[in-house]
């Protein structure tokens, strides 16, 4: 229990270090907020009202505090560019990111986890030789750049899957749930997800077959094949599941990593998610959608960190039972 | 006879070429006795006794001998074959039980997997003997809720003895099972073993580097030295005529379990390179006793009822007992 | 979650020059150890060269806009002729791009790992040497490094700053240090109970000088490791940096051509030969890093073989 207090603890300090950072980034970064609200026709006192509307005639360190103790109400201020509550445009764009996310995850973490495994019992053979510079150039590979090819391949040239977009434009939806789960949709989002997951499944097939190999040492294998135990049970319902635990921690952490990572392939596919948000917010000068996307991000980020540490605390057996 | 090993010769491939573990060794296990294979660490005890459940490393290769379980050579079995003897017949108690059982399943449930994959028990079955086994060992029904880490040594060897004896095995194999416990835990865990062999008639190989634990629990001793065994007999007329001078130097070399106060004599140096072993007796660097003779291989001698040793001076091993009872015979022997 | 790796450290101090002959020594060992390795100094080797020679190697003016005998606009021209591999939608020559853009990306990659790699190897002497708060201090800092969402950290700072290379460097140096300044604080702590700096703090040489001079050159050998993957990181950063707009738009690098392909419609067009080059070229030098990294690990820590 103290474990999860302080992890949290530390959580919530990461979290406001961050957001402390971004304040100071964003109002400090040269180039004025209201930029896009002003322009010759202004006058001298429209711009007043102006500053004072978005409270820039207080000091920094109350526009701080402000700013802290209204994203604690979750209240994070206004989009210039659309006129609306940042918390509603980064609301509406928010699952998008998730679903690409965990989409691609799931698929690029169970292809990984059973080539890893699959590689590990294969220790020494071509296999091994050839398919661990295979996987290493996956990662070399810019993403958007593997997006790029498929993209031209599969949707230009053989017209399989949309070019881009998550729904198909003119089309209506009687729910969220309807829209997310049609077919229009998974087309859409076919592509995106496997540009990711090609790029992500060398993580956990690395580490798949890293534990694999450190537990097929180990004495209680030898053990099991002692015990005449057949061969599907000694590798997948002992070996394997030990060597998961890191292997699932590394995936809470995948999901913090790559919902900020996602931001270029949500590009390339001009797919409708958080990432593709703040790269718009930052290029039309909307500070307060960029600060707003941005802090969700790390928000994400910073909260699957600790969902990782405390639930490795919590799979290990020999850490949740330690009675010495 | 339970069990006979015949001229069992294994070899490890290395990087730096063939190393022969265990070259030409034979023993004999009678149905309910307790052998003890006592050595110093290398001389190929544990590679001798692990050939015996087929299960080694894959750098191991069997290139001579037979091993005959009531009359079937498992050397020559398939695998399938031999499958069907592991854990059924043949059992086997790790030298670490620290990491011989799955950390992250319950004790009770690797216990019950045993039951019910290579026993054929029902689940509700398996769990009644589960509880039945431990508490043969002595070890709480309770404990079977337990993760491996949360047991001591000597309940984490007991369980694992347990464990070995699930399927009613006909010989129990245990590699140094008491090394890695104090002495008060380790008479616990010695008098288990004495105790299963009569209740249940089992055969055990307990093998050890430590001769104290031999005379302790053991019917019959084998002697290993440098891939080869160097005499073997029942306990009693091993430990107190002696008639190959390693064992007279490895009994000088132990303090008694019992606890008696004995002066100390190391045997100075340390075995053979097996990569290139020496010719004939392994033992002439360090014997106080060699003689010209002793380059050629030594012969088998009969020395009394079931006790044999392989040594040139095996006639005269009335006198050499004599003379290796004094600790000055064992000091300055390699540098002769 | 993390091993402490076995590392086969020195028994007895190393001083810089005899570091570095080993490391060389170590390095000519590679190519007979591991074949990907080998092939990755190899590859390395060429991109450096050519980024050396790479005015001696362009065909035409990267940046020109092209014009052909009928003064028409040498447009999406297909490899072939002058132009080996083709232009680009407003008229540039595809191979010089691509050859000039190996000077951009290494100059980015090796000036981002050298300044990551040194800012990590200093915070993790001080916070193994030194240990209590200031090891807490900093690792704190490096715990509020983490919490930041890389990319779009880039992003920002990009969009703010002018547009430069410099700003992945700066991005890269502010929050990927702490991966291997933790690796290298475990191993100052190891070190610092050793003998041979028990002696140099007994002969009176202050905190500094054990640490730059005596500690120091045992580590430099994982910042070498950390270095060369960083380089394929920050390649990999100022290609997404470019490709999202937010990249100079003066030095052409890899990035650019991706970008300047994608917005010019090259994948509706299917002209691979556009897209595709600087693509692999991105996957070389980085699997390359990647290789050598491999291979010198094998060195650094071997693992026990069978």
């Amino acid at each position: 229990m103290t474990y999860f207090l302080k992890r949290f603890a530390h959580m919530v300090f990461v979290l406001w270090a961050v957001a402390t950072i971004l304040f100071f980034m964003f109002r400090t970064m040269p180039g004025t907020p209201l930029a896009a609200f002003i322009d010759n026709t202004t006058t001298a006192e429209q711009q007043d009202a102006l500053i004072r509307q978005f409270g820039l005639d207080k000091s920094l360190g109350e526009q701080y505090w402000l700013f802290l103790t209204n994203a604690l109400q979750g209240d994070l201020g206004q989009s210039f560019f659309f006129k609306k509550p940042v918390v509603e445009v980064v609301m509406e764009v928010f699952p998008n990111s998730v679903i690409l996310t965990l989409t691609s995850l799931i698929v690029a973490y169970l292809f990984g986890i059973v080539a890893g495994a699959y590689l590990a019992w294969r220790r020494g053979s071509w296999v091994e030789g050839f398919g661990i510079p295979l996987v290493l150039t996956t990662r070399a590979a810019p993403e958007f750049w593997l997006g790029m090819v498929l993209l031209a391949f599969f949707s230009f040239y053989l017209g399989w899957f949309p070019s881009g977009g998550a729904n198909s434009s003119g089309s209506e939806w009687t729910s969220d749930w309807q829209r997310v789960t049609s077919l229009d949709y998974m087309s859409h989002l076919a592509l995106p997800a496997i540009t990711l997951a090609i790029y992500l499944q060398g993580l956990p097939l690395l580490l798949m077959r890293s534990n694999m190999l450190n537990v097929l040492q180990e004495e209680f294998i030898t053990m099991a094949r002692m015990k005449g135990l057949s061969t599907w049970t000694i590798v997948i319902r002992h070996a394997a599941r030990n060597a998961l635990l890191p292997v699932a921690t590394a995936f809470a952490l995948g999901i913090g990593g790559a919902v900020g990572g996602n931001v270029v392939v949500e590009t390339v596919f001009s797919w409708p998610g958080i990432g593709r948000l703040l790269v718009n917010a930052v290029a039309a000068s909307d500070y307060p959608l960029a600060q707003g996307a941005f802090l969700m991000i790390t928000a994400v980020l910073v909260i699957m960190n600790f969902i990782a540490d405390v639930s490795y605390h919590f799979l290990d057996p020999r850490v949740r039972f330690a009675t010495r | 006879m339970l069990l006979e090993v015949r001229d069992l010769v294994i070899d490890y491939r290395s990087t730096r070429g063939r190393v022969r573990a265990v070259d030409g060794v034979s023993f004999n296990v009678p149905a309910g006795a307790i052998i003890g294979i006592v050595g110093e660490s290398g001389c190929g005890k544990t590679t001798a006794v692990r050939a015996i459940t087929r299960v080694m490393p894959s750098s191991a290769v069997f290139s001579g001998g037979s091993i005959s379980l009531n009359g079937t050579d498992l050397v020559k079995l398939s695998e399938r074959d031999m499958q069907k003897h592991l854990w059924r017949d043949i059992a086997y108690v790790p030298q670490s039980a620290m990491n011989a059982l799955d950390p992250v399943w319950r004790v009770g449930r690797q216990v019950e997997e045993v039951l019910v994959a290579r026993g054929g028990m029902e689940k509700k079955a398996a769990r009644v003997r589960s509880e039945e086994l431990f508490a043969m060992v002595g070890l709480g029904a309770n404990r079977l809720s337990d993760y491996p880490h949360q047991f001591s040594g000597g309940m984490r060897q007991r369980a694992s003895i347990a464990l070995a004896l699930a399927l009613s095995p006909k010989l129990v194999i245990a590699d140094e099972p008491v090394t890695a416990l104090d002495v008060v835990i380790q008479r616990q865990v010695l008098d288990t073993f004495a105790t299963l062999q009569k209740q249940l008639n089992v055969s055990v190989v307990l093998v050890t580097h430590d001769i104290s634990v031999v005379a302790y629990v053991c019917d019959y001793v084998v002697v290993m030295y440098a891939g080869k065994v160097v005499e073997s007999g029942p306990v009693a007329d091993v430990l107190d005529r002696p008639a190959h001078p390693y064992t007279m130097g490895l009994y000088n070399a132990f303090p008694e379990l019992s606890g008696d106060d004995r002066e100390l004599s190391p045997i100075e140096g340390s075995p053979p390179d097996l990569l290139d072993p020496p010719q004939g007796c392994r033992f002439r660097a360090r014997c106080p006793f060699s003689i010209a003779t002793c380059t050629q291989d030594p012969p088998e001698h009969l020395v009394g009822e079931g006790h044999i040793a392989n040594c040139h001076r095996a006639t005269e091993a009335a006198d050499l007992r004599e003379t290796a009872k004094r600790t000055e015979t064992w000091v300055g022997v390699t540098t002769e | 979650m993390q091993h402490a790796k076995e590392i086969a450290l020195p028994k007895r101090e190393t001083r810089i020059l005899s570091s570095i002959s080993r490391w060389l020594v170590a390095a000519s060992t590679i190519p007979r150890r591991d074949p990907f390795a080998f092939a990755g100094l190899v590859l390395y080797l060429i991109f450096i060269l050519i980024a050396v020679f790479a005015d001696s190697l362009i065909t035409h003016d990267p940046r020109e806009i092209l014009f052909n005998d009928e003064y028409d606009l040498a447009s999406n021209l297909t490899p072939g002729g002058d132009h080996i591999l083709g232009t680009t939608y407003s008229g540039r020559d595809i191979y010089s791009q691509l050859v000039m853009g190996t000077r951009g990306a290494l100059v980015v990659g090796v000036t981002a790992a050298v300044c990551v790699v040194a800012i990590g190897t200093v915070v993790g002497l001080i916070a193994g040497y030194f240990g209590g708060l200031t090891d807490t201090l900093l690792m704190r800092l490096a715990d509020i490094a983490l919490g930041v969402p890389f990319l779009p950290f880039v992003i920002v700072l990009a969009a703010f700053l002018n547009p430069s290379q410099w700003n992945v460097v700066f991005g890269i140096a502010l929050l990927l240090w702490p991966q291997s300044a933790r690796v290298i604080r475990a191993q100052v702590m190891t070190l610092r109970e050793r003998a041979f700096i028990e002696a140099a703090r007994v002969t009176g040489a202050g905190p500094w000088r054990i640490m730059f001079v005596h500690i120091a050159p045992n580590v430099l050998s994982l910042s070498f490791l950390y270095a060369s993957i960083a380089v394929g990181w920050a390649i990999l950063t100022e290609a997404s940096i470019s490709f999202l707009g937010f990249g100079p738009s003066d030095s052409v690098t890899w990035g650019y051509m991706l970008q300047d392909a994608y917005a010019s419609q090259a994948l509706g067009r299917g002209q691979y030969y556009w897209f595709i080059p600087p693509g692999l070229c991105i996957i070389g030098v980085v699997v390359a890093g990647f290789f050598i990294s491999r291979g010198y690990e094998e060195i650094l820590f071997p693992k026990l073989k069978d």
